[in-house]
This record gives structure tokens, C-alpha cells and sequence, in this order.
């Protein structure tokens, strides 16, 4: 077993990360003929909104998707942004070398959740139509750069394949990815409704989109507010995932597991460090009860010696036993054997070698040190890194996509979860236009109402798996009724972002929250507070809607008594006006 | 209660008069921007009491208020207004109509249709309890008549009908119909000192071939069971302008006991009008609980209805006298129910020759 792990990591290390990725294409987004499609726009968009941001532009984004020939499975996808262009030596690293970017050491909250972006969809391009990528790009000074991005996939680097300089007054990018082996659909998981809930929750970008019927649409810009960009800071342990530790280790310039880990993670500390060692063994076995007295003394004795050997764990001469605490420890060169209690039994763990190099460092150890995190008591990371969208923004992307009578939006003081995690939920209901009219229909004006769940994390639509998502969970634990809502009728749509660096995805593929208490709570409580606000309108809605009613019996049954009344009496119909007016509040009662 | 003319046209005059002061009230009310509203006598059963005094069902004190500053009744006041219209122009008209005739002319009114029959009756009652409590007016002064025919009339009475003199001994065997607008015929003539109102109309022929009516010097009433409203007018009329007793003839059983206490103390339905309706001098000659022994008479056992409905008779208010309650209890007894024909078991003018002379003490 042993030796096939080594094995297996040996080969990892010697084949790059874009081999890596390729493996592991379905945990990237990669999985699924239509998720597949989206993924693509999806890195595509948000490669294009962050450039803008970066550049200090408003994003003005065009997405276009076109059918290549008669297989109906065989599209371009073009995206193309307004902001600073790329310098022509980068064009290969950003489209051709995975984890190049400055993405990477600025894991707070960012929008591109994978931590590849665009590269994926540039290798999946390649993966699946074999065409490289074409890239236009200029930095605004006349000059545009046209070229052809392949991926070397062994050596973990890009290649142009086919570069032109073309004249030309324009300044930002457009990619061109060809794809196979996907479908385009407006459901609710295509790019199109992807495209409008990054619209709702990034008002400041406008987006257009041509589907490949041909189809245009403009999701116009809300707000010309360029939201501040979130602060740069090394990644807190409790919000690391394995995958995320594992491309930290590729790229550090320490020398050592343990140095590295202070280094690129904040609130890390040697002493931490060790203690996450510690914590992050690999068990072994149990000493028989008898050894007590064996484990008290320097010298390895004879009889532990072949306990071990019995376990297949060879001691050599120089091992020796130091006590730490209570507990003790095996020394014995390279390889350290730490003897913990366990009641009143004695186990053997074996220490992970913190003085490995940490690109030594396999997805075991990764996932080993990652579940020694959640145990150990970290200093709690800073709130001021969170960038909620903010009510005010979030009411005009709803108003702006949905064009509602009536939307409300809140945005929640921070709160924290696993005892020091901080986070943000946002939350906004629209109601009437066409809010809820998307869902699941394969047309967006389709009739299809009732309520509509969007969910986005750090301002990224989560697609998928909603089912298991603790937003989804939330929503539905509540009783809408109590709100004057039928949410199987009511033209409803429901926007929750949940704002932080470390969102607790229920999986690597990172479409759904998990359900830590806390955060479920929080997305409950500000889902209610938004759900109040609405249920005062609706209610005002039935009781403008009562008045109108009542002035209209009013209207029609009060001439008809004045009328009789005359009639029966034999004199001029009498002006009911005034009366009218007394009873309905009818100020023009003219009809 | 007020003095009401008891003939028919002027009955008319009076409420012409009181739906145009209606019409009126409002029209002041509407200039005054008030919201005009009408005091409609409670008919629910808790408002139904019984006139020890008077021996018949009023209304009680209560009153619902028809506003028309609200809502829910604006539409209720807006379709009464269109009753009362249609009611003065059919007495302007000189005209009559059933119910059911105003309910389709209601089709094309503004205040809109009715949902059902049920609503537009619902309508007339009110303003027919209105009307009769303030005015003593009834609907058929309001030109609204019930849809049947009234009972049928054998004996030496003439009426004048529209300007037309019937001998009520000379309309054929059948005698004379009372119309529903019972109120407008003028007694012209009347030799007969009693009436003698019988349940059904087998007694009815027997009587009349047995020239009953010659005999007791009576008008024969065949009642055709439950007594019509116009047959309850006429008998009224009958009691109250021809100075007539009236004697009641029915089965012996308890519907034929209660034919015989609607026509002497009104049903609770109608309570607003008992006082034009009702004959509490009215007498129930039989057939008793006693003439079933006494006679000898042919029986039937009672039904399990027969004894629930006996049971609540008596606790009925009307039947509190000592007469009814000795009566119900001798029946209950009995067991046993006995119609009017049984008497036919001694002779088919047995009833002519014995038993009704001992009944109306006419006997030597």
C-alpha cells in the first residue's frame, strides 16, 4: 500500500497541473453537456469582470455563443471585455498556464471560485474540439495582438500556436473558445440564466448575449459604481480547502512544509504548527497494555523494538523516547513516532515530516493537515476583507434584470461560524415583473411562476446542486404563507448571497453551501427579514386593492338609489356625488 | 298597530303614498351627503315571539339597519329601491305580479339580477315586514300576489270582482276560486251565518252534495291542506267584515291539527302579518283525539313522525290551552290517527247528519 501511494504521487509530481486538472476535470465544473457550456461562459465573464475592475472600468461585456456547423453539439464561445488588454508576453501564461495568474495568492472572497479560470475552459476547448484558442487583445494603442493559445499539457505551459498583429482603435480582450460534446439550453442551468443572475448581483457590468439562435439580449448596467476590490491577504487555515493548500505548496518559495505553512497561510504560527503536526499523524497501532514501563524510559527496549517490527515499522539503533507532557515520542532520524493516550490505552501515530519540501506534499498529506486545521485554535480571520454587494446595489441589479413592482433587499452586519469564521448574507426579494418567471422554463418568458431561488456566493451564481445547499434549505424552512406568499404561484424571485472568504461549500465543486448551523440561521434570519418587508407591501397592495373595490361598489350601486329614489318620489334625481364622496373617499367621481 | 283601511284600492292609495315618502327620505338623506338607511324589522326566529294577547306570532322589537354607506349592503339597499320602484309602478298600473315574475323582471334592473329566487323573496319579506309594521301594509298592497290560487268557497256569499258578481252558489260545483288578490273582491251579499273550512277536498264535495251548505247555513271552505295565503286572507275577511264563526275541519292526526293552528294563530314565517292573517277565533271542531273514541271511528297507528311532530306540539306555544294539550296527550295515548272520511263508516252523510251538528251544537 505504502509504496503504491508513493508511487502514485510520484507520478503526480512529474506530470503538471493542467494534467492534474485534466483528471480531475469534473470536480472543476467539467462534468455534464450543459454544466459544461456554463462553466466555460462562466470563467470566460468573470476573467472579463475582474480585468474591468482591475483596470478601473465599468465592465461592459459582450458573451456570444454560436453554432460552428450542423452538430448540434459543436458551438464558439466568445467573450470579449472593455478593460486594459493584456501585454503580449502574458497571453500565453494567462490563457495557457494553469494557476499563472495573480489569482491565486488573492484567495479572498474572489469571484473565480476554481482557482484556474479561464485556463480550464481553454484546456477543455482544447480537450474536446482540438482547436487552440484565439485571443484578441490590445492595451489601447492602436496595435491589436491576434493569437492562438494551445496548451502544452505535459509541461504545464501555453503555446502560440499562430500569432498576428492586426491595426485597430480598441482597447480589451476577446476569447474564442471552441467546444464539443455540449448543449445549449435556457434552463435554468444554461449560460443564459447564468449570465442574468451575474447580472443582478454585478449591476455595474453591462453583459450582452447572443445565443446561437441568434437571439441578442442586453443586461444593462444598474448602478456606474465599480464596487472596491477585496483586500489581498494570505488565506485563513479555517477556509482552505485540500485543493487550495496542494496549488499553494506548487508555487511557495519556502523550503519546508512548516515554514511554508506560516509563510502563505495568516494566523500561523510555529507553535501552531506544530501543534497541527501533532494532530495531523498517521495512526498506527496500539501498544499492548503491558508496556507502560517500556515507553517511561530513554532507550528503546527490545520488546518495543519488535512491537514494531511486528507492525512492520522498523526501529533503528538511534531511536530514542523523549516525553512531551504526558505523552512521549519516538525519535529515530527522519521519522518521528509519537505515542498518544487513549484512555488507558497507548497508540502509535506516525508524524507527518514537516521538513519535506512542500511540493513533497500529496493530496493525503493535504487533506491530512486540512482536517488538522479544523481542530486547532486559530486566531479568527479579520471581517474587514468581506465586500457584500450591499442593498442598495443589489435592489438596482433586481430592478434593473427584473423590472419588479416591488423588490426589497438587506444586507446583515457580519457574523461568524465555526467560532471565528466571519460572513455576510445578503438577501432581496422581487416581486411581480418578470421576477420568478425563469426558473426552470426552457424559455425565459414562459409562464412558469412561483418562487425563484438565486443563489450566489461572493457574487458568483451557484448553479448546481441546489438541492443540497443550505440557502435551498433555509428558503424552504420557511412559512411563506405566513408572509401572504403562495410560492407555488407568486411571481417571486429570491436573491441570497452569502459574502465571505471562506464559504463552506458542501463539495469541491463548489455549488452549495453546507449547513453549518450558524450560517444556515443567518440565511434563515435575513431571508425573513426580507420576506417581512414584502408582506407589509403585499398587504398594502390588498388594501389599495379593497379601497378600489369599495369605491367601485360605491360607484356603481349609489347613483342607482339616488335614481330610484327620485323616481319613487317624483322629484329630480338629487347629486350623489357628495355622498359619495363620504362614503368611498371617491375624490373623482366623475364616472 | 295601526289603523288600516280594510279595503283593497285604498290599501293601495296608502302605500303608493309611503313608498313615494320613502323615495322621499332618501332623496333628502343623498342631498344631505348622508348615507341613507332603513330600519328593517329583525325576521330571525330569536325575534319571533308569541302575542299571548292577540293569540298569534309577532315580530319582536329588534331591528337590522340597511345602510347604504356600507359595502356589503349598499347592493341589498340599491335592489330594494328597484323593488319599491317596480311595486309603485305596479300599482300605478293597477297591476299585479308573483314573485317569481319580479325576480326575472329583475334581470334587467341596474342593481343587477339575483342570485337565486331565494334572494329577491328575501327582499319582499323585508319590506313587507317594514312595511307591515309601520304601515300595516302587506305585500299584496304592494301589487306583489303569491303565485297560488286560494281554497275553494260554496255557500250563499256574493262578491264583487273587478266590476264581475259571482254567487258563490252559482260558480258550479266547484264554487268559487279565491284569487290571490283576495283583498280587492268586495263581499257584495252574504245569507250565511258560519263558515266551515275542511282539510280536504273530498270533505269539500261531500258537503257540498250534501247541501251542507243549505243545512248550516255556512260557507264551505275547502282548505286543499296547508291553507294558501289568500285562503288565510279570506277567512280573516270572512271573521272580521262578515262578523262569520269559523270552524275548522281537519284530519285527525297532527298535520291536520296543524292546517287547522296556522289559519288561528299564523305561522312563525309570516309573523310581520299575522295581524292580517290570522283567526284566533277561529275553532277546531274535530276530528279530536276524543271523536276517534267517541266515534268509534277507523284508525291508523301512528308513524314515528306522527309522534314527533305531536311532541312538538306541545310544547308549542299555540298549543298551550288546555283543550290542545289534552288532546295531543290523548293521541299520544291512542296511538292511533283517524282522517276525516273515516266517519264514512257509518254512511257516507253520517258526517252531515250526526256529526257535525253535534260539533257546531246544532243539533236537537
Amino acid at each position: 500500500m505504502k509504496i503504491l501511494a508513493d508511487e502514485l504521487f510520484k507520478e503526480f509530481r512529474e506530470h503538471s497541473v493542467s494534467e492534474f486538472f485534466r483528471k480531475n476535470a469534473a470536480m472543476l465544473g467539467y462534468t455534464g453537456k450543459i454544466r459544461s457550456l456554463t462553466t466555460v461562459v462562466h470563467e470566460g465573464v468573470t476573467n472579463a469582470i475582474d480585468a474591468a475592475e482591475e483596470s478601473n472600468v465599468l465592465p461592459t461585456i459582450s458573451v456570444a455563443i454560436k453554432k460552428v456547423d450542423e452538430n448540434p453539439e459543436h458551438f464558439k464561445v466568445i467573450v470579449e471585455d472593455n478593460a486594459s488588454g493584456i501585454p503580449e508576453e502574458f497571453i500565453s501564461n494567462v490563457f495557457g498556464k494553469m494557476l499563472a495568474g495573480t489569482k491565486l495568492h488573492r484567495n479572498m472572497q474572489s469571484r473565480g471560485q476554481q482557482g484556474i479560470g479561464i485556463v480550464g475552459g481553454v484546456m477543455f476547448s482544447q480537450i474536446t474540439s482540438g482547436k487552440p484558442t484565439s485571443v484578441f487583445t490590445s492595451v489601447g494603442t492602436g496595435e491589436i495582438v491576434q493569437a492562438d493559445v494551445m496548451i502544452d499539457v505535459d509541461k504545464n505551459e501555453g503555446k502560440i500556436v499562430n500569432g498576428k498583429k492586426l491595426k485597430g482603435d480598441w482597447r480589451g480582450t476577446r476569447v474564442e473558445l471552441e467546444l464539443k460534446d455540449v448543449t445549449y439550453v435556457r434552463s435554468r442551468y444554461g449560460p443564459f440564466n447564468y449570465l442574468r443572475m451575474t447580472a443582478i448581483a454585478n449591476p455595474h457590468a453591462q453583459i450582452t448575449f447572443t445565443e446561437p439562435g441568434g437571439v441578442l439580449t442586453v443586461f444593462e448596467r444598474a448602478t456606474d459604481k465599480v464596487p472596491s476590490r477585496p483586500k489581498l491577504m494570505p488565506p485563513h487555515p479555517w477556509g482552505i480547502a485540500s485543493d487550495d493548500l496542494l496549488i499553494l505548496a506548487k508555487h511557495t518559495k519556502s523550503r519546508t512544509i512548516a515554514s511554508f505553512l506560516v509563510a502563505e497561510l495568516s494566523r500561523v504560527t510555529r507553535r501552531k504548527v506544530e501543534e497541527i503536526r501533532r494532530i495531523s499523524g498517521e495512526y498506527l497501532f496500539s501498544l499492548p497494555r503491558g508496556l507502560k514501563q517500556e515507553i517511561k524510559q530513554k532507550q528503546v527496549s527490545e520488546e518495543l523494538r519488535e512491537i514494531f517490527k511486528q507492525h512492520e515499522y522498523a526501529l533503528t539503533k538511534k531511536a530514542e523516547i523523549q516525553p512531551i507532557g504526558k505523552e512521549w515520542k519516538i525519535l529515530d532520524g527522519k521519522e518521528e513516532y509519537m505515542v498518544k493516550r487513549d484512555g488507558s490505552h497507548l497508540n502509535i501515530y506516525r508524524a507527518m515530516n514537516f521538513n519535506r519540501k512542500p511540493s513533497e506534499l500529496t493530496w493525503e498529506d493535504s487533506e491530512k493537515i486540512v482536517s488538522a486545521f479544523r481542530q486547532v485554535k486559530f486566531m479568527a480571520p479579520p471581517t474587514e476583507g468581506l465586500r457584500p454587494i450591499g442593498a442598495e446595489d443589489i435592489e438596482k441589479g433586481m430592478r434593473q434584470i427584473l423590472k419588479p413592482e416591488f423588490v426589497y433587499a438587506v444586507t446583515r452586519t457580519p457574523k461568524v461560524y465555526r467560532g471565528g469564521i466571519p460572513f455576510i448574507v445578503e438577501a432581496s426579494v422581487a416581486y411581480g415583473g418578470s421576477a420568478g418567471k425563469v426558473a426552470s422554463a426552457e424559455n425565459v418568458e414562459a409562464e412558469t411562476e412561483g418562487l425563484e431561488l438565486i443563489r450566489f456566493a461572493n457574487r458568483a451564481p451557484l448553479i448546481f446542486d441546489q438541492g443540497g445547499c443550505a440557502i435551498t434549505a433555509a428558503a424552504r424552512n420557511i412559512d411563506w404563507r405566513r408572509y401572504g406568499v403562495d410560492i407555488s404561484t407568486a411571481p417571486l424571485t429570491l436573491f441570497v448571497n452569502v459574502v465571505s472568504a471562506y464559504v463552506p461549500y458542501t463539495s469541491a465543486g463548489k455549488q452549495s453551501i453546507a449547513e453549518e448551523p450558524e450560517v444556515y440561521e443567518e440565511i434563515r434570519s435575513t431571508i425573513m427579514d426580507v420576506a417581512r418587508e414584502l408582506r407589509r407591501y403585499l398587504y398594502r397592495k390588498i388594501r389599495v386593492k379593497e379601497r378600489q373595490q369599495r369605491a367601485g361598489v360605491f360607484e356603481q350601486y349609489l347613483p342607482i338609489i339616488a335614481k330610484k329614489a327620485a323616481d319613487l318620489a317624483g322629484v329630480e334625481e338629487p347629486d350623489v356625488k357628495p355622498l359619495l364622496r363620504k362614503v368611498a373617499g371617491v375624490e373623482n367621481a366623475e364616472s | 298597530m295601526p289603523k288600516v283601511e280594510k279595503r283593497g284600492k285604498e290599501r293601495k292609495k296608502k302605500a303608493e303614498s309611503e313608498l313615494k315618502n320613502f323615495g322621499n327620505e332618501v332623496v333628502e338623506h343623498i342631498k344631505d351627503a348622508e348615507p341613507p338607511r332603513i330600519k328593517i324589522p329583525s325576521r330571525s326566529t330569536s325575534n319571533i315571539v308569541y302575542d299571548e294577547a292577540n293569540r298569534y306570532f309577532v315580530l319582536g322589537p329588534r331591528y337590522g339597519v340597511r345602510t347604504a354607506a356600507s359595502m356589503k349592503q349598499v347592493k341589498k339597499f340599491a335592489q330594494t329601491m328597484c323593488v319599491a320602484d317596480f311595486c309603485k309602478e305596479l300599482i300605478k298600473d293597477g297591476k299585479f305580479a308573483t314573485l317569481r315574475e319580479m325576480y326575472y323582471t329583475a334581470e334587467g334592473w341596474e342593481a343587477g339580477p339575483f342570485g337565486d329566487q331565494g334572494e329577491s323573496n328575501a327582499l319582499v319579506e323585508d319590506l313587507e315586514a317594514w312595511f307591515g309594521l309601520r304601515f300595516g301594509l302587506k305585500r299584496e298592497d304592494l301589487g306583489l300576489t303569491p303565485e297560488e290560487d286560494g281554497a275553494a268557497v260554496y255557500g250563499q256569499l256574493v262578491v264583487d270582482e273587478d266590476g264581475v258578481t259571482i254567487d258563490a252558489t252559482k260558480a258550479g260545483r266547484a264554487g268559487y276560486t279565491i284569487p290571490p288578490t283576495i283583498d280587492e273582491v268586495e263581499f257584495v251579499k252574504c245569507k250565511a251565518k258560519r263558515v266551515i273550512a275542511v282539510e280536504t277536498m273530498g270533505m269539500y264535495h261531500r258537503l257540498v252534495q250534501e247541501r251542507a251548505w243549505k243545512g248550516f247555513d255556512s260557507l264551505i271552505v275547502g282548505l286543499k291542506g296547508q291553507a294558501a295565503r289568500a285562503t288565510r286572507r279570506f277567512l280573516k275577511r270572512a271573521h272580521d267584515e262578515l262578523d262569520l264563526p269559523v270552524h275548522l275541519f281537519c284530519d285527525g292526526d297532527p298535520f291536520g291539527f296543524h292546517i287547522a293552528m296556522v289559519i288561528i294563530s299564523g305561522s312563525a314565517k309570516l309573523a310581520y302579518i299575522n295581524h292580517e292573517l290570522a283567526v284566533p277565533d277561529a275553532q277546531f271542531i274535530g276530528v279530536t283525539a276524543s271523536d276517534i273514541v267517541d266515534y268509534k271511528l277507523p284508525t291508523d297507528k301512528l308513524r314515528e313522525l306522527d309522534v314527533t311532530r305531536l311532541k312538538q306540539l306541545q310544547k308549542d306555544p299555540r298549543y298551550s290551552g288546555e283543550f290542545w294539550q289534552s288532546e295531543i296527550k290523548c293521541m299520544l295515548e291512542l296511538g292511533k290517527k283517524a282522517e276525516q272520511q273515516a266517519f264514512s263508516k257509518y254512511g257516507l252523510d253520517h258526517v252531515v247528519k250526526e256529526y257535525l251538528p253535534a260539533k257546531l251544537g246544532l243539533k236537537q
